[in-house]
């Protein structure tokens, strides 16, 4: 277990490595430098902003060496000072001449996207593991192929498009519920329970639209390997020696069919932090996905490396947390059988 | 081709399929209007007789845009899935004939790849480059090979060490006429159930970049950008943001039936 342990976390260190390297060659993607304006770089942008970034990406250094010194920063995890917002800095809070401490953009950002990103994971298990379970049971029956459908129409429908339909019926039409922002207006005088309603109300309609191609998949994941567990020996096993149906389906199977979703959950982590951009920016939630988008709007470059920087680190880090989970829930991984 | 038509889904799907691409072929014949043409006297019309999809706030006739907006929509989808097929096609058959160091090398290239959010990556190549409906044909490629890749990868790798492969090796065929002539015809199921499988998810892209403003420019309709155009008028035009999504909805739904359509066609295991 420990060397698996470790041969787990020294592979971080190449696809690391690996994703600077690519990070660093999409900024170079740009034609001429990213200064200039056939970059698609603000026009109006002074002369003076322009060198900056050209010191701060050393681009008058041969190629190589501005890797070198960007990685060196990169590990240092200094990602510099947005063009855009008053040189806030990207990653983490600093003190500014006055003594002042700036928050860090990232930093400010990345717990409110990791808090819809935790909760609509959870409802995703808990509503697929239901639904997937249902429809494995009555396979080919009247429940399964509702579900079934439901998860074709799931998959197919752009979920910015239903942030929008279900925006004009509850937020304005019936007034339900919030349309943007994480907070209400009067939400300083709230009493606490207050503030919590507030947050839930707030982050109803942003979690349910990042839930719905999640739920798809995963539904449609449990169905498979709970059929697959169904037909297995110690199954028939099990209900030979008259262990009833509900404990046959609930302890026996499901079990088996869940522990592979630990893997489902690292692989949908990239998916579910790039879909936040989309759903961020309708609802106007100050995360990481607004953050990115306007960051891509206003040619923000500090910021877009940071992110997509960051974003990988994260993907990665949640695998390795996957990865380590699993071999923790499966004895036979557990014990080095397998 | 009997068995996907006797399929009740991927005969659904097929049908929405071929509808929506005669719609977007014929575009010019089906409607007589001009998409972008601007007409001051019918803006904001509901839905009625002359414009069974309404008209938008300037007044275009937004059946028509729906139409040409079709093409531009499902251009882009089957140009990125061309370019991340071939792609991936290229790196798997490496990894799968070659096996050993170069295997391990292209597959880890592969893993970093999936690493880094993709539409966090797709974004990041467009802020660095203009918007336009080339580079996002690009961009979506480049990002998408990996899954093709895997696949023909295992495909390869099972089909390496049969005898029709080693038969060939032997009466002296150079490795690429292998690759193309033997193996990849006999791994071309699974590439085209991910061919349309793939398909389904560049629309949704597409639409959803087009719908950040990052994608299609106007005046090009393209179904996210008439969804962007309309979501301002929401509240009094509701044609502006239903039909748009109802296509993107119906086409993705028509390549997913399809693609799972072919794929219990090609693999007899599955149930």
């Amino acid at each position: 277990m420990l060397i698996y342990l470790l041969k787990r976390i020294m592979w971080m260190v190449p696809m690391l490595i690996g994703i600077s390297l690519i990070s660093f060659f999409i900024m170079h993607l740009a034609p001429g430098d990213i200064t200039s304006n056939e970059a698609a770089f603000n026009p109006k942008a002074s002369e003076e902003s322009r060198q900056k970034l050209r010191e701060l990406y050393n681009l008058d250094k041969p190629i190589a060496i501005q890797y070198g010194l960007w990685l060196k920063r990169i590990i240092k995890l200094d990602f510099g000072e947005s063009f855009a917002s008053h040189h806030r800095p990207v990653l983490w809070e600093k003190k500014d001449q006055n003594g002042n401490v700036v928050p860090g953009m990232i930093q400010k950002a990345l717990p409110i996207t990791l808090l819809i990103n935790v909760i609509t994971l959870l409802i995703i298990f808990l509503i697929s593991i239901l639904l997937g379970t249902t429809a494995a049971v009555f396979k080919n029956k009247i429940p399964d192929r509702l579900i079934t459908f439901s998860v074709f129409l799931g998959f197919a429908i752009p979920g910015f498009w239903l942030a929008l339909m279900l925006i004009y019926w509850l937020g304005v039409n019936e007034q339900i519920l919030p349309i943007s922002g994480l907070h209400s207006l009067d939400y300083e005088n709230l009493s606490s329970i207050g503030k919590f309603i507030d947050l839930i109300k707030h982050l109803f309609l942003p979690v349910l639209t990042s839930c719905l191609s999640g739920l798809a998949g995963i539904s449609l994941f449990v169905r498979n390997g709970m059929l697959e567990v169904l037909n297995k020996d110690f199954i028939n096993t099990a209900r030979a020696k008259g262990v009833n149906e509900k404990k046959v389906i609930y302890y026996h199977s499901l079990r088996n069919a869940i522990l592979p979703l630990i893997t489902i959950v690292g692989l949908s982590i990239p998916g579910l932090i790039g879909g936040s951009v989309i759903a961020e920016s309708i609802f106007a939630i100050p995360g990481m996905g607004k953050l990115f988008y306007d960051a891509v709007l206003m040619r923000d470059f500090p910021v877009v490396m940071g992110i997509l920087t960051i974003g990988s680190f994260l993907t990665l880090f949640g695998n390795l947390i996957a990865d380590i989970s699993y071999a923790l829930a499966d004895p036979r991984v557990r014990k080095g059988l397998m | 081709m009997n068995k996907v038509i006797k399929n009740p889904l991927s005969l659904i799907g097929l049908v929405i399929i071929l509808s929506i691409l005669c719609l977007a072929i014929f575009a010019p014949i089906v409607s007589s209007n001009d998409p972008n043409e601007i007409n001051v006297h019918s803006i904001l019309l509901s839905p009625n007789f002359d414009h069974i999809m309404g008209t938008d706030a300037l007044g275009r006739d937004v059946f028509t845009r729906m139409l040409y907006g079709a093409r531009i929509s499902l251009l882009v989808g089957f140009v990125s899935v061309g370019i991340s097929t071939i792609i991936g096609i290229i790196f798997g058959a490496i990894a799968g004939f070659y096996r050993g160091l170069t295997d391990a090398f292209i597959m880890r290239f592969v893993d970093i790849m999936l690493s880094i959010p993709s539409f966090f990556l797709i974004l990041a190549v467009i802020a660095f480059l203009t918007p336009s409906i080339w580079n996002i044909m690009i961009v979506i490629g480049v990002t998408s090979w990996m899954g093709v890749a895997r696949l023909v990868r295992a495909e390869f790798l099972s089909l390496r060490s049969r005898d029709f492969v080693l038969a060939a090796q032997s009466s002296g065929a150079t490795n690429f006429h292998i690759i193309i002539k033997h193996m990849l015809p006999n791994s071309l199921g699974p590439i085209i159930v991910s061919f349309v499988l793939g398909v389904a998810s560049a629309v949704l892209v597409e639409s959803g970049l087009s719908f950040l403003g990052l994608g299609v420019q106007a005046p090009t309709a393209s179904w996210g950008n008439i969804l962007t155009d309309g979501k301002e008028y929401i509240q009094f035009a509701w044609w502006l943001s239903l039909f748009p999504g109802l296509a993107i909805l119906l086409t993705v739904l028509g390549y997913n039936l399809l693609g799972e359509g072919l794929r219990d066609t090609f693999d007899p295991n599955k149930t």
